[in-house]
């Protein structure tokens, strides 16, 4: 990865804009035009753990053997029908689309989380990086003083994963776990702000003798880290929700999900390019309808005032919201009126920057068994996500000698929802 | 005389057949590798970096030996000596390390980084590490014990994890057999030929799952190998291939027939699944025939390759020079070149005919002038082409070697002082390595390029554990021990010797005597600052 010359790219770039004239050259060429494409997009991942049924969510099958108890809710949009359990996002389809042709295969947790967060299956001998390491590569800024990969991950399976593989530590995330802010991004009370202040820049004289004329990525790195510390710890009020009014902290709700989405959208809205907000126990072996009527009354609640807030603060055309899990459920009801884990016909959503609103892609049979129309896999669907954010699909990273694309060998993007 | 004796070595050492006896001291090993890289350097016109003086040396190889930072006692010692000349005392002072009790800590905390990745939190497996390390046992025969650990009269348990670890990825077993144990990664080539290197095929890729297939665990924890299963492909033209079994060299190993057939072959199948389950049952029968036996034997009797003893070399070169011969480490094919094809024939050569004798080789390496030399070029026009190692670089301290040197640091420098005038020093650094482990679990483990996560940086600035403990102002800790000295000059010279093993620049003294001056009312607070910020130089976290 050549970080030293991405800089240079966004430098030059920088310059350019200062003058009209210089900024249509740049422009003409594509690998500069590509980087300001990129420039100030973000993404904010809704992770449904354990995998949402898509029956009960974006591909109902109402009076089928499979269809469950609830009914269809016609949407805003002509002929876009989704469940009756999602009644407010039935009412703000014009900047989502629906994709339900996704045919992953891979119906096991451990495996499932692997290919949705990676885009692949797993090879031996290479670290993949996660969705979140590569979009911070991609739409973050080197010396960029907020965070660019923050994940909230309060329970269940995949928790404290996220390595940023082959890219590097460097785009390791910062996670939320126990609280709701990061570790250490907070200074201790017994050492004054004064002398916190002081003793970095103590510790940067006394790193610049050593540093001086060594060209070393990785001292440089280090550098990079410690130079980045006071500006990630005035970024801890991102996270104090208790700063914005009252009316808008109603507005997304008093469930944890909710919290996490105000987070989310406080962080993009500070240059934060990716922000993973897991909402757990989807996983309903068990009472799926109850299940899922309590969930997605939370995932509806909040998807919709996160993407109302957005579009409010005209950020969503620049924020790709995307709400997805590891798979979906079985057409077939299990004897404890559950749904087990299913990925061969399944649904996701992509909302706001770079995706064409009010659209559907893909069908599947009238139970649901089978994706008849648009079939897509999961490095399909890394690759829509790519060209929602003006990344070409096909770009490469080199491994050693091998070049590996950034969405997997094969995959297109799915054209019909891009804007 | 010199000269004619090196030459001599050189001839043995080029035909490939050396025997033990014909072993060069160690002291002309290492001149011939400097030999070696000396040739390149001129033949390209490029100048070496200057050579680092002891006070660096120190630091450097206590790092790489001992696997910590020097103490301020064992600095002093080293520089005290009586005017020596300067090759016997660093000769003396490897050897003296070599046969520390840190080195086998040191040794076993690294192969335990290559092998097991700590993704296993598995302490009979470090002890097991441990012990061989001790005994500078052979890489050959770590190897057997770690791929056959049922053929070892005590049925020792403990070097299992290597294979248990990835028993149910038969993908991840073969690669990372291959990668770790013999330098090549296949795992290109599962899908298809590899693309980029006609050495590796497909057959290549599930010729290698083949000495695997076979291997099972039961449920008392001793590996085995059922008496059927070869692997089978689709390949690209949807022909279905059987490979058999084939090593990365090409070699084939004929599967003799089956003598258990029908019902017989059907109880053995029956009593091996028992066994899985269950740890009352009997032990089902070996097969005659072993598979993972096979790779070994063709892994050792490799005469045409040599992958596993230039592997090894690899390996420990770039540990020791922070990049390999072959870079990277698990390329190594025809198209991806040594950089230094005789240099590494000869050390492969020497270490197959030491019997693998992995401390011969780091000493050998060490003692060289291009381990020796300085981090700057020698002309700064000089471009900085790796490959050549004209110039050191610097390398990342492992999470063991950077939490024991916080410890190290951190200490009140009269109660820890390691080698020097300490007959108890082996028990206080099995007790370091304990303390250190916490620490050393929430390091990221470096990579070919690694990048510091800001995390760390973070963790290092605000974490209660870095102020309440480490920089603790009670009598056993560096700041402790400060606090009690009189002059602000006499206690930054101190920390600075503490923590970076060097006197400090004028530069610095004036600026830290500065930040102390402003802190007179708060003197600890200030000397924990200044101990924090040294601690927190890339100086510290580097070897160099």
């Amino acid at each position: 990865m050549n970080l030293l010359n991405r800089r240079t790219l966004l430098k030059t770039a920088g310059t350019a804009a200062a003058s009209n004239m210089a900024a249509v050259n740049v422009l003409s060429q594509p690998a500069l035009a590509d980087e300001l494409a990129k420039q100030g997009k973000h993404v904010i991942l809704l992770w449904l753990a354990g995998g949402a049924s898509q029956f009960e969510t974006w591909d109902p099958k109402p009076g089928r053997l499979t269809g469950g108890p609830f009914a269809k809710l016609q949407t805003t949009v002509p002929g876009i029908e989704i469940s009756e359990l999602l009644p407010k996002m039935s009412t703000r389809l014009d900047q989502t689309a629906i994709l339900r042709s996704l045919n992953t295969k891979i119906a096991d947790h451990g495996q499932g989380y692997f290919l949705m967060d990676r885009g692949r299956v797993p090879e031996p001998g290479i670290q993949f990086p996660h969705l979140g390491a590569i979009l911070s590569h991609e739409l973050g800024q080197m010396d960029s003083k907020v965070p660019d990969y923050v994940s909230m991950y309060t329970s269940t399976e995949g928790r404290r994963q996220g390595s940023a593989g082959f890219l590097g530590a460097r785009y390791n995330p910062m996670f939320l776990t126990e609280k709701m802010i990061p570790e250490d991004i907070q200074r201790l009370e017994s050492l004054s702000e004064v002398d916190h202040q002081d003793r970095a820049a103590l510790r940067d004289f006394l790193a610049k003798r050593f540093v001086r004329e060594l060209k070393d990525a990785s001292v440089g790195s280090h550098e990079n880290a410690y130079q980045r510390v006071r500006g990630l710890m005035a970024s801890d009020h991102l996270f104090d929700i208790e700063r914005e009014p009252q009316a808008m902290r109603d507005h997304y709700g008093p469930t944890q999900f909710g919290q996490q989405c105000l987070i989310a959208r406080r962080l993009v809205e500070a240059g934060v390019p990716f922000v993973k907000v897991a909402r757990a126990w989807w996983d309903s072996h068990g009472q799926n309808f109850e299940t899922h009527r309590e969930l997605c009354a939370d995932l509806d609640h909040c998807m919709s005032a996160l993407l109302d807030d957005l579009k409010q603060r005209g950020m969503l055309e620049s924020t790709l919201v995307i709400t997805l899990g590891e798979f979906g459920r079985t057409p077939k009801i299990n004897g404890s009126l559950g749904r087990d884990h299913f990925a061969n016909a399944w649904s996701c959503t992509l909302s706001g920057c770079g995706v064409r609103g009010g659209t559907v892609h893909g069908k599947t049979d009238p139970d649901g068994q089978t994706v008849v129309e648009g079939e897509m896999n999961a490095g399909d669907l890394f690759a829509t996500i790519f060209a929602a954010l003006g990344i070409p699909h096909d770009k490469e990273y080199m491994v050693g000698s091998r070049p590996i694309p950034i969405a997997d060998f094969g995959s297109e993007p799915c054209n019909e929802v891009l804007a | 005389m010199r000269f004619l004796l090196c030459l001599k070595i050189f001839l043995v050492l080029a035909t490939g057949h050396l025997s033990a006896a014909d072993l060069v001291d160690v002291p002309q090993l290492a001149v011939l590798i400097d030999r070696h890289l000396d040739e390149r350097m001129k033949a390209e016109g490029i100048k070496a970096a200057e050579g680092i003086d002891d006070e660096a040396f120190l630091r450097r190889v206590t790092l790489d030996l001992a696997g910590r930072i020097p103490t301020v006692a064992e600095r002093q010692a080293y520089l005290d000596q009586p005017d020596s000349d300067r090759t016997a005392r660093r000769e003396t002072l490897v050897q003296r390390l070599l046969s520390s009790p840190d080195f086998p800590y040191h040794s076993r905390n690294q192969l335990d980084i290559l092998l097991l990745l700590r993704d296993a939190r598995d302490d009979a497996w470090r002890e097991y590490l441990l012990e061989a390390a001790r005994d500078n046992r052979g890489w050959d025969r770590i190897f057997r014990e770690v791929f056959l650990p049922e053929d070892t009269l005590s049925e020792d348990l403990r070097p299992v994890s290597f294979i248990k670890q990835r028993l149910n990825d038969l993908d991840a077993l073969t690669n990372e057999s291959s990668v770790k144990w013999l330098g090549v990664n296949i795992g290109c080539a599962k899908c298809h030929d590899h693309p980029l290197v006609d050495d590796w095929t497909q057959d290549h890729y599930y010729g290698m799952t083949a000495f695997f297939k076979r291997t099972y665990r039961t449920k008392k924890g001793f590996l085995s190998e059922r008496f059927e299963g070869l692997p089978k492909y689709t390949d690209i033209y949807g022909d279905e291939q059987q490979p058999g079994l084939m090593f990365l060299t090409g070699a084939k190993v004929e599967v003799p027939p089956l003598a258990q057939v029908g019902d017989e072959l059907k109880k053995i199948q029956e009593d091996i699944k028992k066994a899985e389950r269950d740890d009352k049952a009997a032990d089902p029968p070996r097969p005659d025939f072993r598979p993972r036996a096979k790779f070994v034997e063709l892994a050792l009797t490799d005469h045409e390759k040599h992958f596993f003893s230039r592997n090894l070399v690899n390996r420990i070169w770039a540990r020791l020079l922070g990049r390999g011969l072959v870079h990277p480490l698990d390329q190594m094919h025809s198209q991806n070149k040594p950089s230094h094809p005789a240099l590494l024939d000869d050390l492969a050569a020497d270490v197959q005919a030491s019997g693998y004798d992995m401390k011969r080789l780091v000493q050998a390496i060490v003692l060289t002038r291009a381990y020796a030399r300085s981090l700057r070029l020698a002309r700064s026009s000089e471009s900085n082409r790796p490959e050549l190692f004209a110039v050191s670089m610097a390398r990342p301290l492992s999470p063991r070697q950077l939490s024991l040197s916080f410890r190290i640091a951190a200490a009140n420098p009269e109660k820890l002082t390691g080698l020097v005038g300490n007959d108890t020093w082996g028990e206080q650094r099995d007790e370091l390595e304990k303390q250190s482990e916490k620490t050393a679990r929430l390091l990221t483990i470096p990579d070919d390029g690694f990048q510091v996560p800001v995390t760390e940086a973070l963790w290092f600035s605000n974490n209660p554990l870095i102020q309440n403990d480490l920089l603790s102002g009670s009598n056993d800790r560096l700041v402790g021990y400060l606090k009690g000295m009189d002059s602000d000059t006499e206690a930054l010279t101190a920390a600075f010797l503490a923590v970076l093993s060097r006197q400090p620049a004028e530069e610095e003294s004036t600026m830290i005597q500065h930040y102390l001056s402003e802190r007179g009312d708060r003197r600890e607070e200030g000397m924990k600052q200044v101990v924090w910020a040294l601690l927190a130089t890339p100086e510290f976290r580097f070897n160099h």
